[in-house]
């Protein structure tokens, strides 16, 4: 055991709870903060002679939890797409119009302002998010869980505003179809 | 709104509801918000989906957020495990 490591662990004590406050805070996900943290000290282990003691230990953990977090959405964002792009067709005709059995429908309660507070409506939405191709689910979370605006995550992301904004499209008409299917009309 | 030369004057259903769903994360130039807020005007079926994208959005944010309230702060076994990681290096 190196005074490296020793180091580290005194850190782990340290920082841990802000570290895993974060990724849980940006990943949405229990299991998948704590690997994040993990392999933030596991690669910590491996940098420490390039650690200078400029920035504070916490900062610079930080840094490595931070793009640690920004690649693992790089490439979920940039995985290649099946067939799913098919399902346009299924909503608009060829010169753009709806097509007749995909025009939306009044939802009930729909112009109530306490929608959004009704569980079964929200559980709703939870499983047509869920039903989302992986790539689409992160696209239509990313501004909240980065709180970043559309240029900013367009180039963490490596990917252009149009693709962007064009694979939300595709989202949303399949999540506001989704939630028609299985919520009650108006 | 089937009429092509309509469609390019006011967008198509299909151009409308991509500016909709552009709009809520980056900026539109002047002539996209004219352009829909006339196919807005003259179409019922693109209103709706706008009213509804928004409330889906709201729920994905608020989704998020109460799942992010939800952090459970017992790292002691997250702290045990990464140090038992660390000295078997």
């Amino acid at each position: 055991m190196s005074s490296g490591t020793n180091q580290l662990s005194n850190w782990v004590e340290e920082y841990t709870d802000d570290l895993y406050t974060w990724a849980y805070h940006k990943l949405s996900n229990a299991e998948l903060a704590r690997d994040f943290v993990q392999d933030t000290f596991l690669a910590a282990v491996e940098k420490m002679g390039t650690f200078k003691g400029k920035s504070s230990p916490k900062t610079w953990l930080f840094s490595i939890l931070n793009h640690k977090i920004i690649d693992h959405y790089r490439r979920k964002v940039n995985q290649p797409l099946k067939m799913e792009n098919q399902s346009f067709a299924r909503f608009f005709e060829d010169a753009g119009g709806w097509n007749k059995n995909q025009l939306p429908h009044k939802w009930q309660y729909e112009d109530d302002a306490h929608l959004l507070d009704n569980d079964e409506f929200n559980r709703i939405l939870r499983q047509c998010l869920d039903a989302l191709p992986e790539q689409w689910n992160i696209c239509v979370k990313l501004k909240y869980l980065t709180e970043k605006k559309g240029e900013e995550i367009c180039k963490e992301m490596e990917i252009t505003p149009s693709n962007f904004w064009q694979i939300i499209h595709r989202a949303k008409l399949r999540l506001r179809d989704c939630i028609e299917n299985n919520w009650y009309s108006g | 709104m089937g009429n092509k030369i309509m469609h390019i004057l006011l967008l198509s259903c299909s151009k409308a509801t991509e500016l909709m769903e552009k709009k809520f994360h980056f900026k539109l130039s002047i002539t996209e918000k004219i352009q829909l807020e006339l196919h807005k005007l003259m179409c019922d079926a693109c209103k709706r989906y706008e009213k509804q994208s928004e409330i889906i959005e709201e729920g994905i944010r608020s989704e998020i957020q109460s799942q992010q309230n939800n952090v459970d702060l017992d790292t002691e076994s997250l702290k045990t495990q990464i140090k038992e990681k660390l000295h078997k290096l």
